[in-house]
């Protein structure tokens, strides 16, 4: 059951969708109007790690708005292990499984 | 017919752009299997959270965008304002503005069309391998036809992983339990990507405040914790970069 309506929803993937061109647009539209200086350009070569690692570091240091450093934290010690996969292998698909197949063995443990 | 009209008549030149389009492809294999695991999770979210079919294929066929669609949801659900929706989907975004800066001196010279759709098509794993890959190029080489349809390339497979799974999301919603942890695939692959970033002393202490500030700023309204992270993480990285930068000096 959907607290809208039809039309409302409607309007609301409307407006999503606008929301999506217009943020991942912004400065591609712009175009050649500007030139970003080059110490900024050098920053913003920063910004996919730090919006990684925001995007990650919740959903392994926290559960239910609260932060949760434990070992009872099963996707912390999984990513932890994977992690480290990854720094030896580079192999992302491997560090994947390896995480998945351990958060999943220590759950169902 | 179809190979013409995508890389253009010209034989050498359709060759490179295809060429370059099929390693974007590959390069970023890897990661789709993530965006297709995350495309079901959403898929099936969305006619959880209460959505019909039909609204569930306009949202993932339109709007194209993970993380804004899933905070979308429980307000759609809630019967929240549109207006509130729309401007919490616009915070979560909002990274994406960054991202299109990072973006602008590769694309800056295609037409007003080529850069709507390259914009459109951006993601968080596209951006970061991209950036791994052509991020310390000589600011003369940005914008070559090989970056263009590498970049095309991925965004294109990536386009791939997502839509048919989170279709099949939609329809298979009643049969997909939603306690397997699948979506953890995910931050793993998330995270996976990320960690060769972190080379550089700025790079490591950049993702590190932003993951700081992502955990403390996590209640924050309008899921506003993202991006303040973020930029509180280019803050720092801009930082140790001036400091190393004297220190060589």
């Amino acid at each position: 059951m959907s607290g809208m309506s039809s039309t409302e929803v409607w309007l609301t993937i409307v407006g999503l969708t606008l929301v999506t061109v217009v943020t991942r647009g912004a400065f591609l539209l712009i175009g050649e109007r500007i030139n970003l200086p080059e110490r900024v350009q050098h920053a913003l070569r920063y910004a996919p790690a730090c919006a990684l690692a925001a995007l990650v570091a919740p959903e392994l240091l926290m559960q239910d708005g609260q932060v949760f450093l434990s070992f009872e934290n099963f996707k912390l010690a999984a990513a932890v292990v994977a992690g480290v996969v990854m720094l030896t292998t580079r192999n992302v698909l491997f560090t994947m499984a390896v995480g998945m197949l351990l958060f999943t063995l220590l759950r169902l443990a | 017919m179809i190979r013409k009209a995508v890389f253009g008549a010209h034989p050498t030149l359709a060759a490179q752009r295809r060429a370059a389009f099929l390693r974007g492809m590959r390069i970023i294999a890897p990661g789709t299997v993530a965006t297709a695991v995350w495309g079901l999770v959403t898929g099936v979210a969305m006619v959880k959270t209460g959505l019909t079919q039909a609204e569930a294929l306009g949202m993932t066929l339109l709007v194209y965008a993970g993380s804004a669609q899933l905070a979308a949801l429980p307000l759609i659900a809630a019967g929240a304002p549109v207006w509130v929706v729309l401007a919490t989907a616009l915070v979560v975004n909002l990274r994406f503005v960054i991202f299109s800066a990072t973006l602008q001196p590769y694309f800056q010279r295609l037409s007003f069309g080529r850069r709507v759709l390259l914009g459109y098509l951006t993601t968080d794993l596209g951006v970061a391998v991209f950036v791994s890959r052509y991020g310390d190029c000589k600011p003369e080489e940005r914008g070559s036809t090989e970056q263009v349809w590498v970049f095309l390339g991925m965004a294109c497979a990536n386009w791939l992983a997502w839509q048919p799974m989170s279709v099949a999301g939609i329809f298979l919603a009643a049969w997909v339990p939603g306690h397997w942890g699948l979506e953890f695939t995910a931050v793993l692959a998330l995270m996976a990507i990320m960690l060769p970033m972190l080379g550089s002393k700025p790079a490591a202490a950049g993702a590190a405040t932003a993951a700081v500030v992502a955990v403390l700023a996590a209640g924050f309204p309008l899921k506003l914790g993202l991006v303040v992270a973020v930029l509180c993480g280019m803050v720092v990285a801009m930082s140790f970069d001036f400091m190393l930068d004297r220190r060589r000096a």
